[in-house]
């Protein structure tokens, strides 16, 4: 399947991928509101770990035998069978966050429920790999090239 | 073609049938369940309670989706007997063979022995969904509960009801809070919390001795300390046991809990194994053989003895505790050896407002933590626990938030390509 890879050599640490994630997954659409305005604050699925020396946006993995998936109580934390997506149904979370207890990657947002990254399902690409100014996020098959 | 039998439908149950089909594609797989319900997430029984999700919700699985990967599954099938030498169980009228059989019974409710509550119409326990809605049905704004106990189960009953009723009384014989997830110092601080959020009374380090009722009814519990309580609705929710009984009868090893070899679950009988809360765990962090009676653990577990039913070599990986719950928005998430008490572990602190976070190192190993509202990117401290990583190795402040860039960077780049952690 198609992943989001992140390249640490390439970023700058901008944290537009942030921005446009929260965007993405606000309820305005709109990036002055999503980012300035809307509550409940949308939360960015996306995180840049480091600093100005060294950074990298970190995002789920979509991982093969998902810990998040294992761990959930409810069932509501899911790898769909067909798109190999790792998503969470709201109606079922019951945001306890046992994921995110398990999540090596440090993937899950606490919010109303589990919060995590969707791969922005109904579009061609994630909205932080569109939007990565320095080619620092790709979105590709199996390692993302080198 | 396989025959295999599951006793028990929660989550070890369900984990155990998914995984046997996972690697056996032809074999036939019953999953009996002594509850009248589809397989559904215990834990939030709570929230169902407190009208937070609806009974469709707590569906673990969609009601067509056994039969599309062919697992039949009975519900009202409690398994009463095992007989070892023809390899049948029964369950209520009818027998079913096995080849493979595994026990996922789970646990019972522990209730002590106190005076005038056995059977009475307003005492309940606090388990299972059918008790929930029991309890429910008894609960309503000029209820005076009583709750006897204050561990997860306590606990969570008190939250829910609190939602409902008048007042919540809760009565716990040790001196703290969860003890099960808490240490002493932040259980102080989630017991405050709680008390003021929740309108909750507290009577730690005391218990219910008696009840005193009006025919098969429940009106007041006496508590040890003499204190007596008015009373409309009592939960017994003490603790709970392992529900070891049929694998007593049938003469299979059980000490506490039923005893399987730590990675296959396979119990003293090669053909039965065991998984989740009725078996003994081996906690990898100590060597300690203790109940682990969490969530995870169960899938672990019953993902290992499925496998190992259906001639795979799946095993159980490293066990420890890990759980995570909120009480009115405060979120604790623990981990591992939270009381861990001894010369070889040395412990680190940090504290700001309403957030708490303890971290358990035994010599240069993270071996537990406790979070309260400060639970982000807490899988990176799992993962160091069940790696067992040298944390003097780490780049970065242990105490901060869990990043990537602790790492080394063939760790990084392993890890942003998704190879497993």
């Amino acid at each position: 399947m198609k992943k989001v890879y992140a390249k640490e050599e390439l970023c700058l640490n901008c944290r537009l991928c942030e921005v446009y994630c929260k965007t993405a997954h606000s309820q305005s659409k709109d990036i002055i509101k999503a980012n300035k305005f809307e509550s409940p604050e949308p939360v960015s699925r996306v995180t840049v770990c480091g600093d100005k020396m060294l950074s990298a946006a970190v995002n789920c993995r979509h991982c093969d035998s998902p810990k998040c998936v294992e761990a959930c109580i409810t069932g509501a934390m899911q790898k769909d069978k067909k798109t190999g997506i790792v998503w969470v149904d709201e109606d079922k979370c019951i945001g306890c966050m046992t994921c995110l207890a398990v999540c090596p990657f440090g993937c899950i947002k606490t919010g109303k429920f589990a919060v995590k990254c969707d791969l922005c399902r109904t579009e061609d690409e994630p909205a932080c790999v569109k939007n990565c100014p320095n080619r620092a996020l790709v979105y590709a098959d199996l390692g993302g090239g080198e | 073609m396989m025959n295999y039998v599951i006793a028990g439908a929660s989550a070890a149950g369900l984990a155990c049938a998914e995984q046997i089909r996972k690697e056996d594609k032809d074999g036939r797989i019953i999953l009996l369940t002594k509850e009248e319900y589809l397989p559904y997430s215990r834990p939030s029984i709570s929230y169902y309670l407190k009208g937070k999700v609806t009974e469709k919700d707590m569906c673990l699985r969609k009601p067509s989706y056994y039969k599309s990967i062919g697992i039949e599954i009975v519900t009202g099938a409690e398994v009463t007997a095992i007989d070892r030498k023809k390899k049948t169980v029964r369950a209520g009228r009818k027998t079913y063979h096995y080849d493979k059989l595994c026990l996922c019974t789970g646990s019972k409710p522990f209730v002590p022995p106190m005076k005038n509550t056995e059977g009475k119409e307003n005492a309940l326990t606090f388990l299972d969904l059918a008790s929930t809605k029991e309890l429910k049905k008894k609960a309503n704004k000029d209820t005076r509960a009583v709750v006897i106990g204050a561990g997860l189960i306590g606990m969570k009953a008190a939250e829910g009801l609190s939602k409902i009723c008048k007042s919540v009384d809760v009565a716990e014989l040790s001196e703290r809070v969860l003890p099960s997830i808490l240490d002493a110092k932040s259980s102080k601080s989630v017991k405050s919390y709680i008390e003021t959020e929740g309108h909750i009374n507290f009577h730690l380090g005391d218990t219910v001795t008696e009840a005193k009722s009006t025919g098969n009814r429940i009106t007041s519990v006496v508590l040890k300390s003499g204190k007596e309580l008015p009373c409309d609705l009592l939960v017994l929710a003490v603790g709970v046991r392992p529900e070891t009984s049929l694998a007593e009868k049938a003469g299979i090893e059980v000490n506490r809990g039923i005893i399987t070899d730590p990675g296959t679950m396979q119990t003293s009988d090669s053909d039965i194994y065991a998984a989740g809360d009725c078996a003994v765990s081996v906690d990898m962090l100590d060597g300690s053989k203790k109940i682990i009676a969490l969530w995870v653990n169960a899938v672990r577990q019953g993902k290992a003895a499925g496998s190992q039913m259906a001639g795979g070599e799946g095993v159980t990986g490293g066990t420890f505790a890990v759980n995570a719950i909120d009480f009115y928005g405060m979120r604790i998430c623990t981990c591992g050896l939270i009381n861990a008490a001894g010369e070889k572990y040395s412990d680190r602190v940090i504290q700001q407002g309403d957030s708490y976070k303890r971290l358990i190192f035994e010599e240069n190993r993270l071996v537990g933590f406790v979070l309260i509202n400060a639970s982000e990117n807490a899988g990176i401290y799992t993962n160091l626990i069940e790696n067992k990583t040298d944390v003097t190795a780490l780049h970065g402040d242990i105490l901060g938030t869990p990043s990537l860039m602790w790492f080394d960077k063939e760790t990084r780049k392993s890890r942003l390509k998704g190879e497993s952690a």
